[in-house]
């Protein structure tokens, strides 16, 4: 029995296994890297022996009725644990030798990475369905209903789809999961949202499905009084559409350096082929229907009900599909842009834009690529494919520049069509039609606006537009930024993160306010090809002072957060870790969300910090210094630099402090390093550490972050001791007196010392968009009073009234003040290249 | 005359040995003696009762 609840468990119970391996493991230093993924190995090498041995014995009888006697216990248990017992299917006899396990129950796949067939049925599996985790060994993939729909609309056929699922799975494909991929499939591009005139109409070429989503009662109190129109059209095809910078586009312009990407693909070549077969069927397909000719019947929606339509739609089984005709269209503009002849697209960005434009047509979506993996330019090759006008949001007003700057970098716009909407500039570009690059918050911006963003604004939602791209696209599902999605009329949507998660459930949301998840990149893959640093992960458990540890234990509020990251064993593994780190030429970045903490550590080490209050000058010092100064090889930084995005480049970081249990903070942060461009050295590896306090809620949030890194293929070591932390020359916090005095400081300290800071400008810059003053520091200037005789007052005596002009004192002072000075100097400075131009 | 006391030696970590302390803050009940940071003496009636708490927490 036993054994048989091991076979069944064992690919779920990998994941955590990873973790207690580790655990287990005799306390060791840093540098032994090479022990961990040997003992991982070895775990997982075992469980596949018990796993073929368990098989063995019972896959003889598996034809008998046991599964009758025994579903009742197992079911039980199964429910209990929440793991499902696949015992019950028969398996194939060479089981062996195939690579997939089928849950039916779920709708999931787990595959074994370590067969020999993995390659192409992971290439597979990516087309049909959603990686849900993918350490080493064993992936697990859930088939759901849109990676389904993206599935077909690259044109798999269903039973095709069926076929190699069962060719590749151990067991015979379970009867549920052949009608779910029927039923799904079928379902597929029944529904149309298409956008014509400024206006939203739902098509779709099967009348009795439009009857029927008309009897709902939702859509229909949505729908405004046009009846049905027939419109007769073809069926689209991919036919003579290239994506720039593709190898498509190589064959068509006949360039030399295009070539160059073709290499590294053909490393694959297994799986590469198999790809191509598939897009084989697909054009042969594709032929056949053309010649069928259709009616597509359609019905208006007004504006606002686009959204509770199509959760409807998705609801009701007929998710709405947005496809953009942009070759055909010839109501707007086009727009002169292409990408410059020498950028080329590596293979995973060629990847996801074909599965954007895979059949001609532009589908709305969601692409996530790791940072610095070159989302940017996913995006301009988008927007070159399109051609039409396009809106780009962002975060901050920095990352706006940024996109202009890339922009101007890998394509040859000019640079008048070009324009950026936020609180310092609001320009138009000249032409009918450019691009805009502007903010959520300036879109998105509910109160009264001033005369020029109100104008801008009109002028955004007067026109029609070609291509919406969302950076840091999982914001969008905030109650605030939802909006955008329709208060501008786009034909289609492009959202770009690299994090899709949140730790409420809107993240769900996005699939109908934008668009399904069209392509997910490999991360460990990406980092085996040298897009991204390879980073070891590790987390050092540091144990509490008693004198903390029972301070800890007597408080309930906030303040015991301040405790556990206030430790003196964190300072002092802080302080070895900087150290061993420097010696080794990193340059290393320390991230804290808690500012009491940030500025203890940071003047206890005698580091650099900054955090929210920093005056601009001054952290523009710091990160220069940091970039290119032999001295500074360490910064503190608080929750500003979470989301920059040319954060200067560190190849190790430390985490002392952290909200909560996000799971998208510390993916983010992980980012930080994935640029490193000392990445292609050989042997290179990034560091990322998790200070954690033993014993404490810390380790709890700790388990809940790594979750994603986790599914993302990073394994975390665990660091019990430190060696050689003792011998360390002037360590903080050695004695105990000094430790007791560092917890009477602690304890002194308000509860909102324990809060995470309140972070609403980034690393670069004051406020992006908002119309409030500068929060910081500046108290609000209340009323002066003084005190005096009515003939004081009135001028009798020595007082005499002076009439200050607020506005012009502050100029004044301002201009000695050489960030104004910067300030004016850049705004001259740009003045003159647009006259230029 | 001096009176003898049976007790249990409890060898444990830091932080287990401050979670013992504060049970045994409300009562007095448990602890005989506090020897050093990783070990205690407490009362072997106590024993089992203690057992429960740790496994409680």
């Amino acid at each position: 029995m036993a054994s048989k609840r091991k076979a069944s468990t064992s690919s779920k119970s990998s994941r955590p296994a990873k973790r207690s391996a580790s655990g287990a493991a005799t306390p060791q230093s840093i540098g032994s890297s090479d022990e961990y993924s040997a003992e991982g190995s070895e775990a997982s090498e075992s469980e596949a022996e018990n796993l073929s041995r368990a098989v063995k014995t019972f896959s003889s009888d598996s034809l008998k009725n046991r599964r009758k006697e025994q579903s009742h216990t197992l079911d039980r248990e199964a429910k209990l644990n929440g793991i499902s017992n696949l015992s019950y299917l028969s398996l194939k006899p060479d089981h062996e030798n195939r690579p997939l396990w089928v849950d039916a129950k779920k709708a999931r796949i787990t595959l074994e990475h370590f067969s020999p067939l993995a390659n192409q049925a992971q290439d597979f599996l990516t087309t049909i369905a959603e990686p849900l985790s993918r350490p080493e060994f064993l992936h697990e993939y859930a088939l759901t209903v849109h990676s389904l729909y993206a599935a077909v609309s690259v044109g798999l056929v269903p039973q095709d789809i069926i076929n190699f699922l069962d060719r590749l799975s151990k067991t015979p494909l379970p009867e549920e999961i052949r009608s779910f991929i029927l039923e799904c499939t079928q379902a597929f591009g029944k529904v149309k949202l298409v956008l014509k005139h400024n206006r939203y109409y739902l098509e779709t070429p099967d009348n009795k499905v439009l009857q029927k989503l008309l009897q709902d009662e939702v859509i229909s109190a949505q729908t405004t009084g046009e009846t049905a129109g027939i419109i007769t059209e073809k069926a689209p095809k991919m036919g003579g559409l290239v994506i720039p910078g593709t190898k498509d586009a190589a064959g068509v312009r006949q360039q030399p350096g295009v070539q160059d990407s073709d290499q590294p693909s053909t490393d694959k070549q297994d799986g590469t082929a198999k790809e191509d077969n598939i897009y084989m069927t697909l054009r042969e397909d594709d032929d056949d229907d053309e010649d069928d000719e259709t009616h597509i019947h359609s019905v208006e929606i007004p504006k606002d009900g686009v959204e509770p339509v199509q959760k409807r739609c998705l609801e009701l089984g007929y998710p709405v599909l947005e496809e953009y005709d942009f070759h055909n269209d010839q109501v707007n503009a086009n727009l002169d842009i292409d990408l410059k002849p020498n950028t080329t697209i590596r293979t995973y960005q060629e990847k996801s834009l074909s599965k954007m434009f895979s059949n001609g047509r532009a589908r709305s979506g969601i692409i996530v690529l790791p940072c610095g993996a070159g989302k940017t330019l996913v995006g301009i090759t988008a927007a070159c494919t399109i051609r039409k006008g396009i809106v780009i949001l962002c975060t901050s007003s920095m990352s706006v520049v940024q996109w202009r700057n890339e922009f101007l970098k890998w394509s040859n716009i000019n640079p008048n069509d070009i324009a950026i909407f936020t609180s310092d500039h609001k320009e138009k570009f000249s032409r009918n039609t450019g691009i805009i690059v502007s903010t959520y918050s300036m879109v998105t911006q509910t109160r009264s606006r001033s005369y020029d963003a109100q104008k801008m604004m009109d002028f955004m939602q007067s026109r029609e537009w070609g291509l919406m791209v969302l950076d840091e696209v999982h914001v969008v599902p905030a109650s605030i930024f939802r909006k955008v999605t329709h208060s501008i009329a786009t034909h289609s949507k492009l959202g770009l993160t690299a994090t899709l998660l949140r730790e409420d459930d809107k993240i769900t949301d996005l699939n109908f306010l934008i668009g399904p998840k069209l392509y997910e990149a490999n991360w460990m893959e990406l980092a085996d090809q040298g897009h991204i640093a390879k980073v070891q992960c590790a987390e050092v458990w540091c144990p509490m002072t008693t004198e903390f540890y029972q301070e800890y234990l007597r408080e309930t509020s906030r303040k015991r957060a301040l405790l556990y990251i206030m430790n003196p064993r964190k300072f002092q593994a802080c302080q070895f870790l900087i150290d061993y780190h420097e010696k080794r030429g990193d340059k290393v970045i320390v991230f804290s969300d808690n500012v009491f903490a940030l500025k203890a550590y940071a003047l206890k080490l005698k580091k650099f910090y900054i955090y929210g209050g920093t005056p601009q000058t001054e952290r523009l010092r710091v990160l220069e210094n940091f970039q290119h100064s032999e001295l500074v090889n360490t910064i503190f930084l608080s929750k500003i630099g979470d989301t920059s995005l040319d954060l200067p480049e560190a190849t190790c970081l430390i985490q002392i402090s952290s909200h909560y249990g996000s799971r998208r903070q510390e993916a983010q942060r992980l980012g930080r390093i994935l640029r490193a461009k000392r990445r292609n050295d050989e042997g290179f590896n990034a560091f990322f550490y998790s200070l954690v306090s033993k014993d404490t809620q810390e380790m709890y949030y700790s388990s809940k972050r790594q979750a994603f890194l986790v599914d993302q293929g990073y394994a975390f070591k665990v660091i019990t001791h430190l060696q050689g932390i003792e011998n360390l020359p002037g360590l903080a916090y050695a004695s105990p007196a000094e430790r007791r005095e560092l917890l009477q400081e602690v304890m002194l300290q308000n509860e909102t010392s324990a809060d995470v800071e309140k972070v609403d400008d980034d690393l670069f810059s004051a406020r992006s968009g908002g119309t409030r003053g500068k929060s910081s520091g500046m108290a609000k200037k209340g009323a002066k009073r003084t005190a005096g005789m009515l003939s004081d007052l009135s001028g009798g005596q020595d007082m005499a009234y002076i009439e200050y002009n607020k506005s012009r004192n502050k100029e004044l002072k301002g201009k000695h003040n050489p960030l104004f000075k910067k300030m004016a100097k850049e705004q001259q400075r740009r003045k003159q290249q647009r006259l230029e131009l | 005359m001096p009176k003898a006391v049976k007790g249990v030696l409890v060898e444990c970590d830091p932080s287990i040995k401050a979670i013992i302390l504060k049970i045994d803050q409300d009562k007095h009940d448990y602890i005989v003696e506090d020897l050093d940071d990783q070990t205690l003496v407490i009362k072997e009636s106590q024993l089992n009762r203690l057992k429960a708490r740790l496994e409680e927490v």
